[in-house]
């Protein structure tokens, strides 16, 4: 038994690496830039006009949120890819360095067509006064677009009308022509020096401990789970919030399932063929194959919105009586809000278990061992409650495993409908808001319960069958 | 007379009572069809194909035929042939609105309309039986219209085509890496599966350059090509190629006895743990994360994933029938043939292993359907293009007054996981008796 249950236990390991993994690189996924994510950039500062200091608090930013990191231990990439890449603030900016690496190749040529941009940059701001302010304003705002586009013809294009229109104009032909030819040149120069055959070079690079990866997965197990980015509280706050909700739904749901799916699934056994047997059967295909966010929806539009005159339970989320509220008040204004939402939890599993507790009870009366609890005349409802009942308990012991796994999905779904802050909706809209350090946490906890789950299913199945155990 | 009906029922009964000359999948038919449920659902199902393989003719804003004056088109066909890129297009084809047109004669689809167009007259939710603006009976919107007044039964029609696609597809993925893992851990075990220590060092090590050179070097490629799939699949095959150029370089070597010396890989324990990892992944959520950050979202995509994640049912049923299989006689007769290993894998034994697999394929694809609904129910995975049932369903939830956006698409969500998962009990039957 103890052997048994450390093995399962070292699943877990590899199972969680596994997930943090998946997590980890999900987020490194191009959608968005990290920081802009997480701090609203038009906020306090119009970063239009006041540019360095947006780039300054930019950086401030990355090092709060720990992205100025390298992402992981190692990369594996081609020569042509520099080991300091990730010292690249912007994520934008760090992307069209990576694409024109991965079409010349020569990193240091594109370092100083960068930097030549930079420059050219503070050359035109620092012009005080330009003959045709708005002309100044529409060169910068073109140079800004540059460091965004890693394509020849599109870079080509820009560079040639940043030229026109500094030539335009008599004071920032004066001052900054000079710059722009300069930029047009190092951008002619990564064309001229492109080292292609660096690309196909494989280069191992290590970063040692300090990386994004390791910080994130020590902290998550220190029990750190960082701070949310959309209201900036604790992410382990907002799952303690969260996870109550779901939790009782769930626990209700898996009682209420398996206390109706037993008897149920042992009298359709026991009167097998019968009218009774065959409607339940057909009943619960049917329930079966319902799909939860249908029946989601359906219940709450005709029985939870006043349109259709059947307004017998309380619309969407969980009322909105105060904690200064009775405690009872308080009870039932949460429990006939969560009435439709651990039905519509119920029924699929109810369906599921029944039929698989007539399948298991059918097979065990087919027994030896019921023909001879029969044969020495023992009542017919003690051969049942004794000698099939406990047997037939087994699989649906582990079934608990897919049950489980199934049911905190479906929690997902009927939380976004009914609108319950649990831990479904709270990965949901954390996805939607790109809130990473709290769907980090959800999928690593969604993966821990499942395999609690699991680990749950198997002792009691040890427990319930000796021969388990002895293995 | 009496005679021959007598001869009727005898040879009835013969063929009744000679299984041994059907061969296995006839036999298997033979219950299938005793199952009225079953064979209902199957022809259900023809029913959703058809609509599925039609969609375009039976819903479209376009005529099928129609004249007026010197020029007779067939629009709809027209638009097809351009979808399959055997006609070229031009603006005007595009942009002609064809319902405001006068034909002398015309024939318009079975529903006139196409499930992205939007009728501004009949907007804001218009009821199946409300009052719509309308020429005659024959333009009503019979399954209502949502709020910018797109046809349901359109949607409903074309959502089918997805629906369908999106089983199949997904299914495809699963089914192709299920049935890899599935031999792989059923068939070879624990100890059948020998290979030299060169060819081991070798394989480990072309997994370094295989990587590098299929996709690393190449992600720039597959990102910036109009075809991404294509240039995906060539990635693959450099990928492929490198092991088998890593297996080549081994052979020489292998005349060195201590590297030629064979060991056995427990493939079936590692297949075993990764499923039990795999299935240790809350899927939904994995899911919902994976469609949520792609910046391209669309159907195929999300109809891979779903099968990128569901194959390992598919693998472990595969690989307890190989396990059953591999034990019996005529497996042994193959052998002493001396046919390879090889050739009895896919001659004889996937072959009777992969009928049971069916099962679990039916039962894959209800779920398959499911899932994406579940998706697009939620807003995500599919593009603006995309019509798919579970976007209907959403919509109900900005206004709660218009039922049938909720109970149409519901229905045949309903229908047709129901339809699958019938056809999975019937083939589970027919199996066991």
């Amino acid at each position: 038994m103890l052997t048994f249950l450390v093995k399962r236990i070292l699943i877990f390991i590899p199972t969680l690496l596994i997930v943090s993994l998946i997590a980890f690189g999900l987020s490194r996924l191009p959608n968005g830039d990290p920081v802009d994510n997480c701090f609203d950039p038009s906020g306090e500062v119009d970063s239009r006009y006041n540019y360095e200091y947006a780039e300054k608090l930019y950086k401030e930013r990355a090092k709060d949120l720990g992205v100025h990191l390298p992402p992981f231990y190692c990369s594996f990439a081609a020569q042509a890819y520099p080991d300091t890449l990730y010292k690249i603030a912007r994520k934008s900016k760090r992307e069209t360095a990576e694409k024109l690496i991965a079409q010349y190749g020569n990193w240091s040529k594109i370092e100083s067509y960068f930097k030549q941009l930079k420059t050219t940059e503070f050359a035109l701001l620092s012009v005080a006064f330009a003959t045709d302010e708005n002309n100044k304003i529409q060169t910068l705002r073109e140079l800004r677009q540059l460091p965004l586009a890693y394509k020849e013809n599109v870079i080509e294009g820009r560079l040639k009308g940043l030229q026109e229109s500094t030539q335009r104009d008599s004071v920032l032909n004066l001052k900054v022509s000079n710059e722009v030819d300069l930029l047009i040149s190092s951008f002619a120069a990564v064309k001229a020096n492109a080292t292609t055959q660096k690309l196909y070079i494989p280069d191992f690079k290590w970063y040692g401990y300090d990386n994004q990866y390791h910080h994130w997965i020590t902290n998550f197990l220190s029990g750190d789970f960082g701070i949310s980015c959309v209201d900036k509280r604790p992410v382990v706050d907002k799952i303690s919030d969260a996870i109550f909700w779901t939790l009782l739904m769930n626990i209700c749901a898996i009682i209420l399932g398996y206390l109706i799916a037993i008897p149920l699934g042992i009298q359709s056994a026991i009167k097998r063929d019968s009218r009774f047997d065959k409607v339940v059967s057909i009943v619960l295909f049917v329930l079966y194959s319902l799909p939860v966010f249908w029946i989601g929806t359906m219940t709450l539009i005709f029985f939870a919105t006043p349109e259709y005159g059947m307004q017998i339970f309380p619309g969407v989320g969980l009322g909105d009586s105060g904690a200064s509220a009775p405690f009872w008040t308080r009870f039932w204004e949460r429990a006939s809000h969560l009435v439709l939402p651990v039905f519509c939890l119920t029924y699929p599993a109810l369906a599921f278990l029944s039929r698989q507790m007539r399948g298991g009870m059918t097979d065990v009366l087919k027994k030896d061992f019921i023909r001879t609890a029969r044969a020495k005349g023992l009542p017919e409802s003690q051969v049942i409650n004794k000698h099939a009942f406990r047997n037939s308990l087994f699989p649906i012991i582990t079934l608990f495993t897919s049950i489980f796994p199934e049911i905190l999905a479906g929690s997902v779904v009927l939380e976004i409908i009914f609108n319950i802050p649990g831990m479904g909706k709270l990965a949901f809209d954390a996805l939607i808001s790109q809130d990473w350090n709290v769907v980090f946490t959800v999928l690593m906890l969604g993966a821990i319960l499942t395999m609690i789950g699991i680990l749950v299913a198997d002792v009691l199945y040890a427990w319930a069958d000796p021969r388990v155990r002895v293995k | 007379m009496f005679s021959f009906r007598k001869l009727n029922e005898k040879v009835t009964a013969v063929q009744k009572n000679a299984p041994q000359d059907a061969t296995f999948r006839s036999m298997l038919w033979s219950r299938f069809q005793k199952n009225r449920l079953a064979i209902w659902s199957l022809r259900f199902l023809y029913f959703l194909v058809f609509i599925a393989l039609f969609a375009n003719i039976l819903a479209n804003d376009k005529p099928l035929y129609c004249k007026s004056g010197e020029s007779t088109q067939f629009p709809v066909f027209r638009e097809m042939g351009i979808d399959l890129g055997l006609l070229k297009s031009d603006g005007k084809f595009l942009l002609t609105k064809w319902q405001n047109q006068k034909f002398e004669s015309a024939i318009w689809p079975l529903i006139p309309y196409s499930s992205t167009a939007t009728d501004f007259k009949n907007g804001k939710y218009k009821s199946p039986f409300d009052a719509q603006d309308v020429p005659s009976f024959r333009w009503r919107h019979h399954f209502g219209t949502d709020q910018v007044g797109r046809d349901v039964a359109s949607g409903m029609i074309h959502g089918t085509r997805t629906a369908l696609l999106v089983g199949l597809i997904a299914m495809l993925v699963a089914s192709i890496i299920g049935i890899f893992f599935g031999v792989l851990s059923g068939w070879f075990g624990d100890k059948d599966f020998k290979i030299s220590r060169i060819q081991l060092i070798m394989n480990l090590l072309a997994i370094f350059p295989a990587f590098f050179y299929g996709f690393s070097t190449r992600s720039f490629i597959i990102s910036e090509s109009e075809n991404s799939g294509v240039q995906a699949l060539i990635s693959f095959a450099i990928f492929l190629g490198i092991f088998m150029l890593f297996n080549l370089l081994a052979k020489p070597f292998e005349r060195i006895p201590s590297l030629k010396k064979s060991i056995s890989i427990p493939l079936d324990l590692l297949i075993m743990r990764f499923i039990e990892v795999i299935n240790s992944i809350p899927g939904l959520l994995l899911l919902l994360a994976s469609v949520a950050v792609l910046t391209k979202q669309s159907i195929f995509t999300t109809m891979v994933i779903i099968g990128l994640i569901a194959w390992t049912g598919i693998a472990r049923f595969l690989r307890a029938e190989l396990m059953r299989i591999k034990k019996l006689e005529y497996i042994e007769a193959a052998r002493a043939l001396g046919l390879s290993n090889r050739q009895i894998i896919w001659r004889h034994a996937l072959p009777n292993a992969l009928t049971p697999i069916l099962i679990t394929i039916a039962f894959g694809i209800a779920g398959a359907i499911l899932l994406e609904a579940t998706l697009s129910f939620l807003g995500i995975g599919a593009s603006a293009e995309d019509m798919t049932w579970g976007r209907i369903l959403r919509s109900s939830g900005d206004y709660f007054s218009a039922w049938w956006l909720a109970v149409f698409p519901g229905t045949a969500i309903f229908l047709t996981v129901t339809v699958f998962n019938l056809i999975g009990e019937g083939l589970t039957d027919a199996l066991d008796n």
